[in-house]
Parts: C-alpha cells; sequence; structure tokens
C-alpha cells in the first residue's frame, strides 16, 4: 500500500487497449465494471482524429444487477462475439481485464469466436491471460504486442532486396505517427524499403509478414521488446536497438541496419553525412553558441526508457550539458536502464512516485527539466524551463514534429535554444534564499512535494516583506493562507 | 412519451472524472481514493484529458490515492493511520471522504472501518464514500460520484435539534388550489407551518435567493459554505433535491426521516417554477410562481425565437439530460431523444410525467445506435458524452458536452437563460464556420 499524489503509468489493461487501438482490424473487449468506462473519452481528447476507438466495453454488473439485465450486455462470451458480428471487418480480438475484473476472478470463456459476417473468416482472440493487477501499462502493452506478433506472424521467405520493419511507440505517444515517418524517410534515404510498421497503423496482414524482414528496428522499445525478441528467436531477425535520438543515436542505428541489410558502409556514411549538414542542426548549435551557453548548467530527465536515455545522451555528450539527475517511472527496466544511464550521468535513479521526483527536481535545481506532464507542475511551482518531452504526455498536439532521428535532433535543438537563451537572460533569482528555522522546514516537509516549491517561494518573500531575518512556521502559514 | 429499453453500453465517463471538481465543490475535505492503480490513474488522466472548467485545474493537493499492492492487501487499520499522517501535513483537512470502489472491497479493505478510525483520532468528520452502482437504478452517470459523495455527506449531518424532532402530522395535499393549479399528481408533502427547508445539490445560490424570495426559509445546504458546516436533516426536515441523478443522496435523506419533496428539478423556467411552488407547499406555504415565470419567459423571447423549432438529440452521460430536454421542449426545440444510462423511475417520475408526449427517452442506448440514428435524424445540435464527441462533430454535428451546462450552472430562472444562451452561442459558431469558404 502506498499514498500517492499520481500514477506515471496506467493499469495494465490500458496497455493492451493502446495496442489494440493503434492497430487496424484488431478490436478489443474491455472487461470492466461499467463505471469503469474511459477510453473513448481519452482517445476522442488525446489521438485528435474523428473514429471511435475499436474497443467495446463488457460490463461486469456484479450479483446484484446480473438477472434484471439478462439480455444486456455482460456475458463475455456473447459479448466477445457480438463484436465479431458488430465489427466485420474485425481480423483479431483480443481480450483486456480491468483490475476489479482480475480481482473478481473470473474465467476467460474458451468458446470459438463466430465467423465473421464479411470475410467468412473466424478471427483468433488474444485472451492476454497473463493479465494480472501486478502487469502495469508499459509492461502490458509489450506483452499483447508480442500476442499479436505470436498470433499472426507466418514463416516466409525473406524479401529479396533488403527491408525492415520499424518497430514503434503505440498511440498516446507523444508524435508517434511523426517517429515512424522520419525513422521511414532515413531508411529510404540508405535504400531500405519498409516492410512493416508496427504497431501504428498495422494491420493483421502487416503482422502475417513481419518475418519477411532482413532486420527490426525498434524505435520504443518498452512496448516492443518482447515482440521483437520473439522474431529473433523464432525467425532470426536481428534487432537494432540504440534510441534514434540525436545524431549520434540515430547514426548508430543507421549504421546497424545497413550492416544487417548488407548495404555498402561508404554508402550509408554518405546519407549520414548528407543528413548532417542538411537536416540535423544538433550539432551545428553545439557548435555555434558559446560554452558559456552551456557550461555548470544542469538538465534534469525524468520519464520512461528510450526517451529519457535518449535525450540523456544527446544532451550530456552532443550537447555538453550536465544531465543529472536523469530517472524513469519503468521500474521493471530498473537494471538495463541505470547501466544505459550511468553512461552519462552520476545520478541515476528509479522511481514510480511523482513526489520523489518532485523531491529530487527541488533539491537539484536545474536550470531545465524535462519531464512527464507530472513534473510540470513541480516545475512551475520551482520557476524552472519545462519541456514535456518524455511520455506520458497528456497534451496532443495537431501538428506532429519527430524527436527522433535527424529531423528529431534540429526540433530538440530549436528547443533547447529557446531555453537557455531565456535563462541568459533571467540570472538565477533563488539564490539570496534566507535561513529557515527548525520547526518551518518541519512544517514545508509535510507539503506535498509538487507544491512545495512554490510554498517556499512565497514564504521567503513573505519573510523578507515583514524584512524577517529568518523564516518561521507563522510566516509559513500566513505565506500559504 | 415512451420510454424504450435499448439494453445496450451507453457511453458514459467514469465518474471518478468528478474527483478535482469534488475536491473544489468541498473546500476543507480531504479526499482519499481507495484502489489500485487503475482508480488513480482514471482519475488524473480524465481530469488532464477532459478538463471540466479551467483547462489547467491544478492537482489539488487535497486529493490522495491509496495505491493498494494486489499481493500484499494491507491489514485494517493500516490505510486510516497512513491516512491520519498524511492529514497533518494538509493544512485546513475539517473533514476526509475515503472513496473505495469494488478493488478495495476485493482486496479485502473495509473502508467503512477505515473512516470510522480516521474520524476517532482526528476529531473531525470522515466516511467511507462507495464508486459501485448501488443497486436500485443499475447503469452508470458521469456525475455518479458526486451523488454518492453527496449522500455521504448526507449521512454526516447531524440529526437536528429535539423541534425538529417534533413530529408534525402528515397531511396530504393531493387536491386543494394548488395541487389543482398545477395539475400532476405530486407525492404527498408533510406539513410543517414555516418550516426550513435543506437544498440538496449543486445548484448554487441563486436558487436558495429565489427560494427565500418566494418566503422559504433556507436552513441550509448540501455540499454547504465549506466541508464543516453542515445543516441538520433528521425527521420532519424538508429536504429538496436541485440535482435530477440524485438517487442514493435521496434514499440516505429519506432514511433518516426526511421529507423529501417530489417535484420538477430546478432547471428550466417551468422547472424552478413547479420547484419553488411545490418546496413552498411542503413547508405550509404558498408560492406563486406564474408571474415571474412569465416574466422570465418574456426576458428571453429573444432567445427562444432563436431555439424554436431547432431539433435536438440527447445522448449524454449527465442525468441531466431529462430536465433539459423537458425546458428545452417547452422552449420550442423539438426533442428527436433524449439517452438515459442510467434512469430512476422513482425519483423522476415527476420529469418523466412532465415530458411531452412525442418525445423517446432511450434506457441504457447503445452508444454506436446512438450514432446511427443521429446521422440519420441529422439533429440540429447533439448534446453527448466526451466519449461520442469527436466521432460525431466527424459525422458532421453540431456537438455540445452535457457536462459543459452543468459547467455553466443550469439551475434557477437564471439558469434557464445560460442554457439557451449557451444553445444559441453554439448555432451561431456553427453557422460562422459553415459560412467560411474554404
Amino acid at each position: 500500500m502506498r499514498l500517492m499524489r499520481g500514477v506515471y503509468e496506467g493499469p495494465g489493461s490500458h496497455g493492451i487497449l493502446r495496442v489494440a487501438a493503434s492497430m487496424t482490424n484488431v478490436h478489443a473487449v474491455l472487461r470492466a465494471l461499467p463505471h469503469e468506462g474511459y477510453f473513448h473519452a481519452l482517445y476522442g481528447a488525446w489521438s485528435r482524429g474523428g473514429e471511435a476507438p475499436p474497443v467495446t466495453l463488457s460490463p461486469v454488473w456484479g450479483d446484484k444487477l446480473k438477472q434484471e439485465n439478462s439480455m444486456a450486455p455482460g456475458d463475455l462470451s456473447r459479448d466477445l462475439s457480438q463484436v465479431v458480428r458488430r465489427h466485420p471487418g474485425t481480423e483479431s480480438v483480443i481480450l483486456a481485464r480491468s483490475e476489479a475484473a482480475l480481482l473478481s476472478g473470473e474465467e476467460i470463456p474458451t468458446a470459438a469466436l463466430p465467423e465473421s459476417p464479411e470475410t467468412g473468416l473466424t478471427p483468433g482472440l488474444v485472451a492476454c491471460d497473463w493479465e494480472s493487477p501486478i502487469v502495469r501499462e508499459v509492461e502490458a502493452a509489450d506483452l499483447a504486442l508480442e500476442d499479436l506478433v505470436r498470433a499472426h506472424a507466418k514463416g516466409r521467405e525473406r524479401s529479396p532486396d533488403p527491408t525492415v520493419n520499424i518497430f514503434g511507440p503505440p498511440i498516446f505517444s507523444p508524435n508517434a505517427a511523426a517517429e515512424y515517418d522520419e525513422a521511414e524517410r532515413l531508411l529510404d534515404l540508405i535504400g531500405v524499403r519498409i516492410n512493416a510498421r508496427v504497431p501504428l497503423d498495422a494491420g493483421v496482414r502487416d503482422l502475417a509478414r513481419l518475418p519477411r524482414a532482413w532486420a527490426n528496428l525498434v524505435l520504443y522499445r518498452e512496448t516492443c521488446e518482447s515482440a521483437t525478441m520473439y522474431l529473433q528467436d523464432e525467425f532470426g531477425t536481428q534487432r537494432v536497438t540504440p534510441p534514434m535520438i540525436g545524431s549520434a543515436g540515430t547514426g548508430a542505428a543507421l549504421r546497424a541496419v545497413g550492416e544487417l541489410c548488407r548495404l555498402d558502409p561508404q554508402r550509408v556514411q554518405r546519407v549520414i553525412w548528407g543528413e548532417l549538414s542538411h537536416t540535423s542542426r544538433l550539432p551545428w548549435y553545439a557548435r555555434v553558441a558559446t560554452p558559456e551557453t552551456f557550461e555548470g548548467h544542469r538538465v534534469a530527465i525524468f520519464g520512461d526508457f528510450t526517451y529519457t536515455l535518449g535525450l540523456g545522451y544527446a544532451l550530456a555528450r552532443e550537447v555538453g550539458l550536465e544531465v543529472a539527475p536523469c530517472g524513469t517511472y519503468l521500474t521493471h527496466l530498473e537494471r538495463d536502464f541505470l547501466f544505459h544511464a550511468h553512461t552519462f550521468t552520476e545520478d541515476a535513479f528509479v522511481t514510480d512516485d511523482p513526489d520523489e521526483v518532485a523531491d529530487r527536481l527541488e533539491q537539484s535545481r536545474p536550470v531545465l527539466i524535462i519531464g512527464t506532464h507530472l513534473e510540470r507542475e513541480t516545475a512551475e511551482t520551482l520557476n524552472i524551463p519545462f519541456l514535456p518531452l518524455c511520455p506520458p504526455v497528456v497534451t496532443h498536439s495537431f501538428v506532429q514534429r519527430p524527436l527522433m532521428g535527424y529531423a528529431g535532433s534540429s526540433v530538440l535543438a530549436d528547443a533547447l535554444e529557446g531555453v537557455l537563451r531565456r535563462t541568459d537572460e533571467k540570472p538565477e533569482v533563488l539564490a539570496t534564499s534566507l535561513p529557515w528555522s527548525d520547526e518551518a522546514l518541519d512544517e514545508l516537509e509535510e507539503i506535498p512535494a509538487f507544491l512545495r516549491g512554490r510554498a517556499r517561494r512565497m514564504a521567503e518573500e513573505r519573510a523578507r516583506k515583514l524584512d524577517a531575518t529568518e523564516v518561521t512556521a507563522e510566516i509559513l502559514a500566513e505565506a500559504r493562507h | 412519451m415512451t420510454i424504450l429499453n435499448e439494453s445496450g453500453v451507453a457511453d458514459t465517463l467514469s465518474p471518478l472524472h468528478a474527483l478535482s471538481g469534488l475536491a473544489e465543490k468541498l473546500p476543507g475535505a480531504v479526499i482519499a481514493v481507495i484502489g489500485t492503480r487503475a482508480e488513480a490513474f482514471l482519475a488524473q488522466s480524465l481530469d488532464a484529458a477532459i478538463p471540466d472548467r479551467s483547462p489547467a485545474i491544478r492537482r489539488s493537493p487535497r486529493v490522495v490515492f491509496v495505491v493498494l499492492d494486489p499481493a500484499e492487501p494491507p491489514e485494517g487499520g493500516r490505510i486510516a493511520s497512513r491516512l491520519i499522517a498524511e492529514a497533518a501535513g494538509i493544512s485546513g483537512a475539517r473533514m476526509m471522504l475515503l472513496v473505495a470502489g469494488r478493488s478495495a472491497e476485493l482486496l479485502g479493505v473495509d473502508a467503512e472501518f477505515e473512516a470510522r478510525l480516521v474520524a476517532r483520532r482526528l476529531d473531525i468528520p470522515a466516511a467511507a464514500v462507495s464508486l459501485d452502482p448501488s443497486g436500485d437504478s443499475p447503469g452508470s452517470l458521469v456525475t455518479d460520484l458526486e451523488d454518492r459523495a453527496l449522500a455521504t455527506l448526507v449521512n454526516l449531518c447531524p440529526t437536528g435539534t429535539s423541534e425538529n424532532l417534533e413530529l408534525t402530522a402528515p397531511t396530504p395535499k393531493r387536491s386543494g388550489l394548488l395541487g389543482n393549479f398545477l395539475g400532476r399528481g405530486r407525492e404527498e408533502t408533510h406539513a410543517g407551518r414555516g418550516k426550513a427547508v435543506v437544498l440538496l445539490g449543486s445548484s448554487g445560490d441563486e436558487l436558495a435567493e429565489e427560494l427565500e424570495r418566494a418566503g422559504v426559509e433556507v436552513a441550509g445546504s448540501v455540499p454547504g459554505p465549506d466541508a464543516a458546516t453542515l445543516p441538520a436533516i433528521g425527521e420532519g426536515t424538508v429536504i429538496a433535491l436541485t440535482d435530477p441523478h440524485l438517487t442514493d443522496t435521496s434514499r440516505a435523506a429519506e432514511e433518516r426521516g426526511a421529507t423529501v419533496v417530489r417535484t420538477l428539478t430546478p432547471i428550466g423556467v417551468d422547472g424552478t417554477a413547479r420547484f419553488i411552488q411545490d418546496v413552498s407547499a411542503a413547508v405550509g406555504m404558498t408560492a406563486n410562481e406564474l408571474g415571474r415565470a412569465r416574466e422570465a419567459w418574456e426576458e428571453m423571447e429573444h432567445l427562444r425565437n432563436r431555439v424554436r423549432g431547432k431539433r435536438i438529440f440527447f445522448a449524454g452521460d449527465t442525468g441531466y439530460e431529462i430536465p433539459l430536454a423537458r425546458f428545452l421542449a417547452d422552449a420550442g426545440a423539438v426533442v428527436l431523444e433524449v439517452g438515459a444510462p442510467r434512469l430512476d423511475r422513482r425519483g423522476l417520475a415527476s420529469e418523466i410525467q412532465a415530458m411531452g408526449a412525442d418525445v423517446d427517452i432511450v434506457q441504457y442506448p447503445d452508444w454506436q445506435g446512438q450514432i446511427h440514428r443521429a446521422d440519420e435524424t441529422r439533429p440540429d445540435v447533439v448534446i453527448t458524452s466526451p466519449g461520442l464527441y469527436a466521432p460525431l462533430v466527424a459525422h458532421g454535428h453540431v456537438c455540445r458536452c452535457a457536462r459543459d451546462f452543468l459547467a455553466a450552472g443550469p439551475h434557477g430562472y437564471e439558469g434557464a437563460r445560460r442554457i439557451l444562451e449557451m444553445l444559441v452561442r453554439t448555432f451561431e459558431r456553427a453557422e460562422m464556420l459553415d459560412s467560411v469558404n474554404l
């Protein structure tokens, strides 16, 4: 049991729904309590499109209400069959169960699904029987994608010309579509065709032809690890895993693809040079800006795995900023994360409690915070510039711009310049802080971490106004009201 | 008027969406959500994705999530002690509500027990709020959490002074001047001359002022100005419900022996007039709102002209759809269909009777069916749930979110004007956008 003021990851069912709703002709059935419906509203607000998501709620009515609604939805096997009849294009049905449904200990129905009235084929049911309340959103998304790939990938000959599968982020990841596009553009430049893009907008047919590819380019390891590992074990398709963030990471990934596709290394290198001189502005920005722009400046990064590590490496090595602290909320990837993060920072950590992150941010006082939407408020109360570049985010723009690839590195350069130029103009205002009485410090500790920065600032302002030499508990209390 | 049961799954947003709004409405109350990751995630994401009012509602320091570990459920009392420790850091905590759903129950958490511990140790009112449907009227509304929280607050109210406890003989007022005048049968009203009324619901001050103007004394309201101020509710208290979705709240008040006035919701001109008249009658006064109602209609004649003949489809999930439809039909609009994801027939009896003859209420609507019917009937505006909003707009419909009306404050005569203004604004904007040569 933990007392929290926010969570980064949703429940496992949300991860499954994200993968299912990313794809075409895959329909998800959410088995949940009648009042646990939310996906349509979230999808409408975040996907920015006008389509309803391929998600159907199968309500668990509980003993009290079951009899009364005998013909209404609520019977899981009937609801699953109903989905096939009502959505004739469905080629695969995936079952997600909410935590309440899981805890109530219901069995997964074993009856086969009916034939689709349109295609005459029987869609497969991916039951996600590994689901349990301890599997969280990201891990569940990873496992669900693996199950879908297992169910549909067929052993086939490799394509005659080199092709690659792009395994990228699912929906609700910021700029997901733009990341796929940028990767596709770069692969096209080095002369590699795309076999399939998974999971965003992929259909069951795309899954079926996955084994044809010569390599799997893993853009978003969090949700594509298991699926690509399966393809490697089963079909021998090698993986390319460096995060394609920043110029160095993108170059490494392209060279690895080139090697696996047996391309002429010089050709790949020529493309990389061309991109470095025309598209990628991050190395250029790092060279033209004065060393003082970056000197002694610390950036805090917190978020998922790929974006956090990719941005951390790019900022530490390619730009020369100090990255500290740098953390992830993906506790199940702790070892891997710390291993990679220690290549560019001394201060790597793993936690899934927003309050602890707020605490660390407050202590380290960086010039810039890069994080998820939960860090925005902390950054605001501390008066530190903030970039919401790491998933999960809650603001989704109409225009997507990549953060990966060479084009993404220029987007990053723009964002950095906007922030670092601002701090040049505005020197540290918090430098002269007043002493605090022990009692006041104890009081301050009690305030939720994400509000502490504001409380501290208000109390010090008030103390200055009162010409007090020290911030006392009374001044703190007054400032808060 | 016909009630059709479509036996479908309506698009209803999880009631956890209301959490931050609830914290705002109950200043001084700490709201602890006890559950698994799902509850915390839903409350937080829905609030951020579909903001209730201002786009940047701050996370309230008075909302905390108790995230249970399914592998290791806490022993009884552990949650309470953790919350007690936390409450020390929250300035001005004067009440605590423990919101717990099915997951917490399945993990063996007894929220009522934990609440009693909190109340005893902190010496503030504390109570459990259930997230699950009560069973009386199945189905779910996005406003359910507000109903359950109000029901809990009613149970925290003092039972009242000895004066209130004096039982006055119930006098059925089925006929009589007022009854005849109003026509339709109301439930009997227990008369006690000059008694005070307690308002339950989110109506705000305007309605209380209207009642005071009619000579009715308003003893208090739930939610009140702050969490600690609760009016006495007990034997003989006259309760006026200002919202249509308050099934549990109404039952909680009745269980305490209070008299709940069964009348129209004070939404729209005629609804407000009937409400004031019936509430007055319940406390033994006679109010005639005819003049005021006529005046209100005349004042908004220009708005009514813009709404007259417009065809409206209700696919919302708030429970306010039925009174809104009743008012808009009175104002001259054509109501095509009213979806009711949860229909409390007993509580809404007066509303259902007051509905025009040619209106269909669809109980447990199927959301795909709703989109299909909206496409067929081509309404001028669809009042919808957040989940259907984008798909309906994509199908070329003019839409308005049902919760927008609640945010605008739909109660009373002024509220009626705000409802019409909001619709007119919607039409004007749609016309403006349609006139652009793209």
